[in-house]
């Protein structure tokens, strides 16, 4: 492959880029002082083409349905707009809906739609089009969990702009749920429709075709200037042809294709590792209802006894950070003033010792390899508790098995999260006593009193000390190790610029993406 | 379209062929061993697509299960097992199946797709493939088993059969990441995978030739000594040796006398070929990103989509038997000429 001035221009990065961007040529730009790549000033233009991993088996159309592609999640968020998506301080932004406020019990929200929102055949976005959506949404088999609390008769609009929300219990961080897959179609779409069915976003369909699709711009969408003309994604069922594919030149960016496509790429000066770190969190679970982890100090020993960086640099391949048993990493309310958890051997023997811990027996750690690096952390964690005296076994089972048999019940097992990084979000999903996906079988009053008071607290500024308590206990008793972050990593050719470096489904925003060629 | 393949379109051209040389009551026979042939083939796809049901089955999980999502209750994958059918007995789901087949109704998938749809469009893409493939191995195989055979015990007939028996001892996987890395990342001549264009089929011809060749080259080194070895049989026979006193020259030899004894084994040989052709494209499409039915069975088994996994296996089937149909047309016409 020839090093064209483009390449060039990358590896040289940023006082090289200015130079060479002055003797480009073609437009007269001069080093304007854009924050956001040394001195580049963002340009209109050009055909993005994304891989992104999808199976043409599980291939769907439906914005509210379950999509198991992240090709199909990625067209339909290009297509669609949710009512809020994920930021980084603070992480719930605006996006259909502009702007939000919650009654005094904050039971009550009332969202605000964004002026001049339009399908994209036209017609204007109403508050009707919004709470039809939503009901459409809470009444899929997972509808439950995607908008919890919020029952469909609950849903109202108020005029032609407002949509109301009721939760069943105060909720301060309501519109953090409504930021995934909240996706706004017109009143009555019918489910034949769906191909065809206008959206909101910053692109319109052209054309879609086994899982495949073309999107062009949206002149007038109301969120800003859409720089891109178009947008090509292309599914790939492996990450490896993903990352053949962009080698080579055939695609622009390879989306979340992972640290082992990474590593290959390390060596080519024209490729962008895109990190965008909390991505992922792989945590081992402790039964904590019953069982050999039952004693809080039994728990308290294995946090010490896994050598995180070990797990960050082989599991990871580098590619993601230590962490501290507190999930949602990448929320601004995470605790960084809770010391951080390292290994102490010594420690942990004692502990287990007091706590009268079985060490003549061996464990069995479940886990499955759903995700890339599953299995590895397991077989890594059960060589290092063994130097605190504690035998683990790891059993690899099939994915349905683990997800039927493991999952919720297990003693001992691995577990992955990879759509959320906030601390709340996890609380309420797998840590409050009556969550339905509490993982651990954990039983807390204080930390419930805790999560409960948190949601009720309307100050923000009070209701972070209460999430900071919140986190002390997570650190102190929950039936999670966790011990890193993996990095989301996209890989990217030279020329794009402006890809999303936020953590989990933050990954489709590319609205903002643009292409210096 | 599976029900209508074999009847519509093979027996024609092949009452055909054997009508012109031979009388009617060898047409007679003929045609009745045909219908045997095609009975018992039949069977066979039947039993075949039985153990695929059953084999599903014994798989851990269901498809309600694996086609679930996190957030999903246990009742609410109670319902959908119900709405699946897959509370009830394997073989009330697989004779509903197949009962459908004949109207070409193969059923639907776990997440409720029709499955003649969901193959509708990457089958052909995979026959597209897989024939080019099975092209590309008879020229090359009998080109190169030819050439070989002309000068038995030389040079080159001893390093075509060294080099053949070295290629068809490589996975297909190993040819495909091979080609990939010379001609696609090192040289860049080739696309290193195959993308797809507005109507579902491949953007251009260029992103065939890879995949191709990963598929094409193990079965060349099969069929070549496949056809080495029945001419060299073929050599031997007496007319051939009475040709050569006879002074006929040696191209006539080759084209009248030599090829046309081997062919009924040349077509055994390519019609073996044709289900390794399919089954190693589930490995290439998956390398090349190609567009093909590999990618709907991989993930139909993952999902434990026995409607799915069936409906492939039926169409590949009916495929497999219309070549080895073909074959045996081909040996029977070919033997039947020279006897």
């Amino acid at each position: 492959m020839n090093l064209n001035r483009r390449q060039v221009l990358w590896a040289g990065g940023g006082i090289a880029a200015s130079a060479l961007l002055a003797a480009c040529g073609g437009d007269d730009e001069t080093s304007s002082n854009s924050p956001a790549k040394g001195s580049e000033k963002p340009r209109r233009g050009g055909t993005l083409r994304v891989g992104a991993l999808g199976r043409a088996s599980a291939i769907t159309r439906d914005p509210h349905g379950s999509q198991a592609n992240e090709s199909d999640y990625l067209i339909i968020s290009l297509v669609y707009d949710t009512l809020t998506v994920p930021g980084t301080k603070p992480n719930t932004e605006p996006r259909l809906a502009a702007s939000w406020q919650p009654s005094a019990d904050l039971k009550t929200w009332k969202f605000t739609l964004a002026k001049g929102a339009k399908f994209h055949d036209g017609s204007p976005v109403t508050a009707e089009d919004v709470v039809w959506s939503l009901k459409r949404l809470r009444n899929t088999p997972a509808g439950a969990s995607r908008l919890p609390g919020i029952k469909p008769e609950n849903i109202k609009a108020e005029g032609d702009d407002t949509v109301v929300l009721v939760s069943d219990y105060a909720n301060a961080e309501l519109p953090l749920l409504t930021r995934l897959t909240t996706f706004v179609l017109k009143k009555d779409t019918s489910d034949k429709e769906l191909d065809k069915a206008p959206g909101t976003g910053p692109f319109k369909l052209d054309w879609f075709r086994s899982g495949n699709a073309r999107l062009v711009r949206n002149e007038d969408w109301y969120g800003g200037e859409v720089l891109l003309d178009a947008i090509e994604v292309k599914i790939f069922e492996s990450p490896q042809a993903m990352a053949n594919a962009l080698l080579a030149g055939q695609i622009d960016v390879a989306s979340n294709v992972g640290a082992v496509a990474a590593r290959t790429a390390e060596k080519r000066e024209d490729i962008q590792i895109v990190r965008r770190p909390n991505d992922m969190a792989m945590p081992i679970v402790m039964r904590t209802a019953d069982g050999p982890f039952a004693d809080a100090k039994v728990r308290e020993a294995l946090r010490l006894a896994v050598d995180r960086e070990a797990m960050v640099k082989q599991v990871l391949s580098g590619y993601g950070t230590v962490a501290n048993d507190i999930l949602g990493t990448g929320d601004p309310a995470f605790a960084k003033d809770i010391p951080q958890r390292t290994r102490d051997l010594a420690k942990a023997k004692s502990l287990l010792a007091e706590a009268k811990f079985d060490v003549s027996k061996t464990y069995e750690l479940l886990t499955t390899e759903d995700i890339p690096g599953l299995a590895e952390a397991a077989t890594l964690f059960a060589s290092q508790v063994r130097e605190a005296g504690v035998k683990v076994k790891v059993v690899k089972q099939e994915s349905a098995t683990f997800w039927e048999k493991t999952w919720l019940k297990g003693d001992l097992y691995t577990t992955y999260w990879g759509t959320n990084d906030s601390v709340v979000f996890f609380a309420s999903k797998t840590m409050v006593s009556d969550s339905g996906q509490n993982e651990a079988g954990w039983k807390n009053t204080e930390f419930d009193d805790t999560y409960r008071k948190a949601m009720a607290t309307k100050d923000a500024a009070a209701r972070a000390k209460v999430l900071g308590e919140l986190q002390q206990i997570e650190y102190d008793e929950s039936g999670y190790l966790l011990w890193g972050m993996a990095d989301g990593i996209d890989l990217a050719g030279a020329a794009v610029r402006d890809l999303p470096v936020l953590p989990g489904y933050g990954r489709v925003q590319l609205e903002s993406a643009w292409l210096a060629r | 379209m599976a029900g209508s393949l074999i009847p519509a379109t093979r027996p024609e051209p092949a009452g055909d062929s054997l009508k012109r040389p031979r009388p009617v009551p060898a047409v007679a026979r003929a045609a009745l061993r045909l219908a045997g042939v095609l009975a018992r083939r039949a069977l066979l796809l039947a039993v075949l697509l039985a153990f695929v049901f059953a084999a599903v089955e014994l798989l851990p999980g269901d498809a309600a299960n694996a086609t679930s999502e996190r957030g999903e209750s246990a009742a609410d994958i109670a319902e959908r097992r119900q709405l699946l059918g897959l509370d009830r007995p394997v073989l009330e789901r697989f004779w509903e199946w197949m009962t459908g087949l004949p109207t070409g109704d193969l059923g639907t998938s776990a997440r409720g797709e029709s499955v003649a749809d969901l193959l509708s469009r990457p089958f052909p893409n995979t026959l597209l493939l897989g024939g080019l493939a099975l092209l590309l191995t008879l020229v090359a195989s009998v080109a190169l088993g030819c050439w070989a055979a002309a000068k038995p015990g030389g040079m080159v007939d001893r390093s075509v059969s060294a080099s053949a028996t070295g290629v068809l001892a490589l996975p297909e996987f190993v040819v495909a990441v091979a080609l990939v890395l010379v001609f696609a990342l090192w040289t860049d001549w080739l696309p290193a995978v195959t993308l797809t264009d507005a109507d579902g089929s491949p953007a251009s011809w260029e992103m065939l030739v890879l995949p191709v060749l990963a598929l094409a080259i193990p079965q060349i080194g099969w069929n070549t000594r496949i056809v080495r070895a029945a001419l060299d049989d073929e050599v031997k026979a007496p007319h051939i040796e009475t040709a050569v006193l006879d002074g006929l020259p040696r191209h006539r030899i080759f084209t009248h006398h030599l090829l046309p004894g081997a062919l009924p084994t040349i077509a055994a040989g390519l019609a073996t070929s044709t289900g390794m052709l399919l089954g190693g494209a589930v490995v290439v499409e998956t390398i090349f990103n190609y567009p093909g039915i590999g990618a709907v069975l991989a993930g139909a088994v993952a999902d434990r989509d026995s409607p799915l996994i069936a409906g492939v296996v039926a169409v590949t089937g009916v495929v497999i038997t219309g070549v080895l149909l073909l074959a045996d047309l081909v040996r029977a016409w070919a033997s039947g000429g020279r006897t």
